[in-house]
């Protein structure tokens, strides 16, 4: 325990030592430091996930707080694990990416300072037990984010989306602050173990429920609570974005997977509400992501995609609590948490790419780029193979998860429950939706961006990819591949994970499901096979025979057409024009109104639905109902005095009536 | 050994069924038409040619077609064929066969893309877009059978199936009707798409392989007219009792596989395509079947009447 905690704090004081050495070292000394951290942290973790059990250690703090338990079960060194590896991973490649901004010194210290912080915070979430101490590591996690998120504060954008993100994390905040007071208050103690009693049977329990789902579903960006995450993440340095979409927005989804774990038998209630806003959210998500042309926003509004797959994957474990299907809640679970980790795989990826992208091409804009697989083929390639991971596409990892998932609604067939069908259906093809519009998302994305022929001239027509951006996306591509293709030698480390959701033996149910993973491995190798044979078959039919390299066919245009090819934006349109109102298009048309008009131009821009008819409706209400009471803050001070002395009566009349 | 020579027959069959289609649009149009044979003849002649490739492209252009062959051949192990069971088969395959042809999707989508055509975008951006009808309407097809039977594979959910229930039959007549629409969308057939048309801009699948030549052409034409006999093969299996003797089962297996090549060529010959707009209205026809389908379902297994 105490390696564990050596290590956590390691970050932090790489963090700090950062501080006070040159523009130049800054970065490898971060490096260094969460390097020797992995070595503390590691064992710790891969002890717990391969045996269970659980370190416990308790920490004497001054009142309020008191004695303060913290603990690292498998759950928890789970999360650890992606944390750690996210951290290493982002400080590789902030040490080429952060070259973007020479010169800026003290914007530097800062942003190894706060990632550090970050890191050191979000480690301290998942093993402290104690309510008030979770708080304020929680709110340590969204301030120094927020410090992240607002790298570029010379630009108006990033100022902006930085106070919106920091908006939504106090409010989220506050919604914890009140579930876990009134949590304490009832059961009698800060300490999380005390909740279990009173979660599983107090009468609160579905509000309570209820309220922490919304302040953890604000951090995870459950709709229609996600809007902070299109705006954060692309403005954001790309480590950050990597490490806030790979792992920070999953502390949301820890924190409802512990309440879960505190809870025991989830009201059935609570379990649909879960699947059901789980699904919506995936949905919304992936359909958001289609309308967007820059990367980044896009990648974000997949986060909101994948949250909803793993929220699915909870609602499906909820359900299988609820009535007592051990299958159902084994592969709902086992698929969330593995989808925790695959999205942290493939995501991180993707944002990596998408910031090798940016730092040698200065847009994220997918209309402007094109043709980059012949420019940056590693990346390129690498950002293929999370494409692929992120449609749920097999040999993939994406896939691995997704396939518990679908065989936990199969499973929910065999329930003799209507309600329970109809659920399971909806889920079967919902999924099913949210796949196929992955992949309707990345072939738009990788097919624009990487293929066809560049859309404007690029000044760096250089073919150099610097090591440091490679090494981390290599590591991250070999962990989708090896999940993807042996997927049967992770489920030992899940088994420990999931039976602590699960009370009763599982071993038997759990090894059919190994059982089904590892012949997946081994029908791999004939889908692999045939494709090699046919392939093999395409090279021996052309020896010897001519293959000629000539233009693209376009029925006989002879100048250059790369111009002419087909942009994001058509790519998406004739879906779009499907799902309608659900993406509300904003158009503005400016034309010359004069007899020759030469000047015209057209701009359209996607928007928020929820944001749009939802957020902003609910605060110009909010706004409008509370300015009624602006006279309360008048700023005079007579009037506040008249306050005090308003509330000494007050208080004199209660003390009076107490005693008659 | 008798499941060995259907996946033969089934691997080197699919011509001589886009023969059939070709011939009963040709009697229907009162023509004579070509042999049923000669699209196997079109077939041995890209083979032998050479290839022309687009500079633009890279190495995703090049292995498309292998992926495309490999996908389908895949497919088809895990779907029952006439008298045998399917050649691989375990929990879950019925989401695995789909996953497996989207894969096969995004890589000729990619491929279009790869040769930086506009055109190709187009039927790119075309061909996702109606799949984002087809495939949760399919999901469903085999979600609601996977809920009757309580089986997850496909083997033992028409070995179940075959031994259920009389009112199953109206539930396989919808589903037979919705994957007859997914044949002929997934086949690029009228009214979805026009395999004879000549207009790149009213192209669906024809124009995303329209930088194909030779052998990879060849490639990409077989894996999909095979991907067609893989849908015929599901639509049959529905209808199929399983209590037939060997002789006559295989009889009119081959006859009901012809008869929903047939309809395909009638189809073909009665209605024009439709415009492009309206093509989702048309798919949206089999999500609507197979909801219908499902609501049937649920009622008859809690309880009917």
């Amino acid at each position: 325990m105490n390696n564990l905690l050596i290590g956590i704090f390691l970050f932090f004081i790489g963090g700090i030592a950062s501080i006070f050495v040159k523009e130049n070292y800054k970065a490898v000394l971060f490096l260094i430091f969460s390097s020797i951290a992995q070595i503390f942290i590691l064992p710790v973790i891969f002890a717990i996930l391969k045996s269970g059990g659980q370190f416990e250690s308790a920490l004497l703090f001054s009142e309020p707080i008191g004695t303060a338990f913290i603990r690292l079960d498998s759950l928890a060194a789970a999360f650890s694990l992606i944390i750690s590896i996210g951290a290493l991973l982002a400080s590789v490649y902030s040490i080429e990416y952060m070259k973007m901004y020479p010169g800026k010194k003290s914007e530097l210290s800062g942003y190894y300072f706060f990632l550090g912080l970050m890191v050191t915070s979000m480690l301290l979430v998942v093993i402290v037990q104690n309510a008030i101490l979770f708080l304020i590591v929680w709110e340590l996690m969204s301030v120094s984010s927020f410090f992240l998120v607002n790298f570029e504060n010379g630009k108006d954008e990033v100022r902006k989306a930085g106070i919106y993100y920091f908006i939504a994390m106090q409010i989220g905040a506050a919604f914890l602050i009140t579930s876990f007071g009134w949590a304490a208050a009832v059961s009698g103690s800060a300490d999380f173990i005390t909740f279990k009693n009173m979660l599983g049977s107090s009468d609160y329990t579905v509000l309570l429920f209820f309220l922490f789902f919304i302040g953890f579903g604000i951090k995870a960006g459950f709709v229609p609570l996600h809007t902070w995450l299109p705006k954060a993440h692309p403005a954001a340095p790309t480590g950050v974005s990597a490490l806030m979409s790979g792992v920070m927005i999953k502390m949301g989804i820890y924190g409802i997977l512990r309440i879960i774990l505190l809870t025991g038998t989830p009201d059935y209630k609570l379990s649909y509400a879960v699947f059901l806003i789980s699904l919506l959210t995936g949905i919304f998500g992936v359909v958001n992501a289609i309308a967007q042309h820059d990367i980044k926003k896009l990648l974000a509004y997949h986060s909101v995609e994948n949250i909803g797959i793993i929220g699915m994957g909870i609602g499906l474990g909820m359900l299988g609590l609820t009535y007592n299907n051990l299958s159902l809640a084994i592969l709902g679970f086992l698929g969330a948490i593995l989808h925790v980790f695959n999205h942290f795989t493939f995501k991180s990826l993707l944002f990596f790419g998408s910031g090798v992208v940016y730092s040698k091409y200065h847009t994220r804009n997918t209309e402007k780029l094109g043709g980059l697989l012949k420019y940056i083929p590693l990346t390129s390639y690498m950002f293929l193979l999370g494409s692929l991971a992120i449609s749920g596409l097999p040999l993939f990892n994406g896939f691995i998860s997704e396939f518990a998932i679908y065989l936990g609604m199969a499973k929910g067939f065999t329930v003799n429950n209507p309600a329970l069908n109809i659920t399971m259906l909806t889920g079967f093809s919902g999924l099913a939706l949210i796949g196929v519009m992955a992949v309707l998302c990345f072939t738009k994305v990788f097919g624009i961006c990487f293929l066809g022929t560049p859309r404007t001239e690029y000044e760096d027509k250089s073919t150099k990819e610097p090591f440091l951006f490679i090494l981390p996306m290599i590591i991250l591509s070999s962990f989708v591949l090896f999940i993807g293709l042996l997927p049967a030698l992770v489920m030992p480390f899940l088994l420990q994970i999931v039976k602590q959701f699960i009370p009763g033996d599982i071993s038997f149910e759990f090894e059919n499901i190994t059982q089904i993973y590892s012949s997946l491995g081994y029908i791999y190798i004939i889908l692999i096979g045939l494709f090699g044979f046919f392939f093999l078959l395409r090279i021996l039919l052309l020896r010897k025979r001519e293959v000629s390299v000539f233009k693209t066919w376009d029925c006989g245009y002879q100048t250059d057409n790369s111009r002419m090819q087909y942009t994001a934006s058509s790519f998406a349109r004739p879906f779009l024009q499907l799902v309608g109102e659900l993406v509300p298009l904003k158009i503005k048309f400016k034309k010359d109104r004069i007899l020759f008009p030469a000047n015209a131009s057209l701009e359209s821009q996607t928007q928020d639905y929820s944001e749009r008819f939802l957020i902003q409706p609910f605060i110009g209400y909010l706004d409008k109902t509370l300015n009624r009471f602006t006279w309360i803050q008048s700023g005079k001070l007579q009037q506040y005095i008249t306050y005090g002395l308003i509330f000494l009566i007050l208080l004199i009349i209660w003390i009076l009536g107490a005693e008659s | 050994m008798i499941k060995i020579i259907t996946l033969i027959t089934v691997l080197i069959s699919p011509f001589f069924f886009i023969g059939i289609i070709n011939k009963t649009k040709a009697v229907w149009a009162g023509r004579k038409g070509a042999s049923i044979f000669q699209p196997y003849y079109d077939f041995y002649k890209l083979l032998k040619k050479g290839v022309v490739i687009s500079r633009t492209t890279s190495l995703i252009f090049r292995i498309t077609p292998s992926v495309n062959i490999a996908s389908v051949i895949f497919a088809i192990l895990v779907i029952p064929l006439p008298f045998s069971n399917s050649v691989i088969s375990f929990q879950g395959d019925i989401v695995l066969f789909s996953y497996i042809l989207g894969f096969s999707k995004f890589m000729t989508v990619l491929a279009a893309l790869d040769t930086g055509s506009s055109f190709e975008g187009m039927g790119a951006s075309r061909e996702v877009t109606f799949s984002t009808i087809v495939e949760p309407a399919f999901f469903i097809i085999i979600g609601s059978l996977a809920l009757l039977t309580n089986q997850v594979s496909f083997t033992s959910i028409f070995t179940a199936l075959s031994l259920s229930a009389s009112y199953t039959i109206l539930i396989k007549i919808l589903f037979v009707i919705s994957l007859f629409i997914m044949l002929l969308v997934e086949g690029s057939r009228v009214p979805v798409d026009d395999p004879n048309t000549h207009l790149e801009l009213t192209m669906i699948h024809e124009v995303m392989i329209l930088d194909y030549s030779g052998p990879d052409l060849a490639f990409i034409l077989y894996a999909s007219v095979l991907k067609m006999v893989m849908i015929t093969i599901l639509i049959v299996n529905l209808l199929i009792p399983a209590s037939l003797a060997l002789v006559p089962g295989i009889l009119l297996f081959v006859l009901l596989i012809s008869l929903s090549f047939i309809s395909v060529g009638l189809v073909e010959s009665l209605i024009a395509r439709s415009r492009m707009s309206h093509v989702p209205q048309f798919i949206f026809l089999m999500t609507a079947l197979s909801l219908t389908a499902f609501a049937v379902i649920i009622f008859f297994l809690n309880g009917g009447f």
